[in-house]
């Protein structure tokens, strides 16, 4: 019974660890990064400081991303002109998949791509979608992982609230 | 004498009750001018806190920044020690016919950097600005550095140019300059590496 007890616990704290991996960065300063956007231009997140941005990883294999996609362009487009930032990093292998999607889907924000995953890795990011919101001291403030309908919400109020700030 | 007496009486009477008048007049003057004081002192008082607590906090932030320089002045020496330190800039003159897109570094066929630049850090560049684009710790002796550069050429064409130098590193510091500057007489643009003394 100790022994089921423990390796449960053992087992739980494994799950919560992974869960939380990008989860930890919150409060933290956001590891710069630089990539090579689908407009061609190299972005890089340091040169967006006095903004507020909200990174979000995605591929094209990821539905959630797809249905994610269309409500973060809407905020994307409502609050741009208030000092906020979207990028959209996108962690797929080929990236002609991704630019086919952007076109699709018609989205305005800027796309970046991580084919190397090395900016993936920097975030800890082991769940898809992954959104962080980055305040305008350039400091991680919220991460979520996954969507489900009615995050958006959260993603308004919570956008909203620094750029009060 | 009764008379007189009475006369004293009222004489008395009066002027106690014009004393009492005297002071019922003056003492609501006195109270207010005195509260008024009190408060003005207060809002001295407060206002000096303030701006004590301002400095206060004014200083601490210059301790902070002084003692995060130093922190990472340390740092730098303990990581990168002078014997063994050898950065890499990188420059630009005129860049006409090149527009700098990334540096990829290699030291004895080993990755160490790999730099995207945005259009403002290239415009900085251009403007003037040398980037340390890496810094490492390398042992004395015969070392080798290819450098890639990718960007636009003339023509806004895809360009891809690497340079190789080798360089010896003695004793000290080593700095080495990868200059982009243009060739006019060819439209194209030059790759050159070269080490200050």
């Amino acid at each position: 019974m100790n022994i089921r007890s423990v390796l449960a616990g053992l087992a739980f704290s494994a799950f919560a660890a992974s869960s939380l991996a990008s989860s930890g960065l919150a409060g933290q300063p956001a590891p710069d990064f630089a990539l090579k956007s689908s407009s061609g231009q190299n972005l890089r997140l340091s040169e967006y400081r006095g903004d507020v941005v909200m990174i979000n990883f995605w591929a094209t294999w990821c539905g959630p991303c797809r249905q994610e996609m269309p409500l973060l362009d809407e905020l994307y487009s409502r609050y741009q002109r208030v000092g906020f930032n979207l990028l959209g990093v996108n962690i797929d292998d080929d990236s002609s998949r991704a630019m086919d999607m952007i076109d699709e889907l018609g989205v305005s924000f800027p796309v970046l791509f991580d084919s190397s995953k090395e900016v993936s890795r920097l975030y800890r990011v082991d769940a898809m979608p992954v959104t962080i919101i980055v305040d305008r001291e350039g400091n991680v403030r919220h991460v979520h992982q996954g969507y489900k309908p009615g995050y958006e919400q959260q993603y308004l109020d919570q956008v909203r609230s620094l750029l009060r700030e | 004498m009764t008379r007189k007496l009475l006369m004293n009486l009222a004489a008395g009477l009066s002027l106690a009750i014009a004393a009492t008048a005297v002071a019922g007049e003056s003492a609501p003057p006195d109270a207010a001018q005195s509260a008024s004081l009190a408060a003005d002192a207060e809002d001295a008082a407060s206002r000096d806190r303030f701006r004590a607590l301002d400095q206060d906090v004014q200083s601490l932030k210059k301790e902070v920044l002084d003692l995060n320089r130093d922190l990472f002045l340390l740092e730098e020496e303990l990581l990168f020690p002078a014997n063994s330190q050898v950065a890499f800039f990188i420059s630009m003159d005129v860049g006409e016919y090149f527009k700098l897109d990334s540096v990829r570094l290699t030291i004895d066929g080993k990755e160490v950097a790999n730099y995207l630049y945005t259009d403002r850090e290239a415009g900085s560049l251009l403007q003037g600005g040398v980037h340390r684009v890496h810094m490492a710790n390398l042992k004395a002796g015969d070392h080798e550095l290819v450098a890639i550069f990718t960007g636009q050429g003339p023509h806004s064409r895809e360009y891809r140019r690497g340079a190789t130098m080798n360089f010896s590193k003695g004793i000290g510091a080593k700095y080495v300059e990868l200059e982009i500057s243009d060739r006019v007489r060819k439209q194209q643009p030059e790759f050159v590496i070269k080490e200050w003394e």
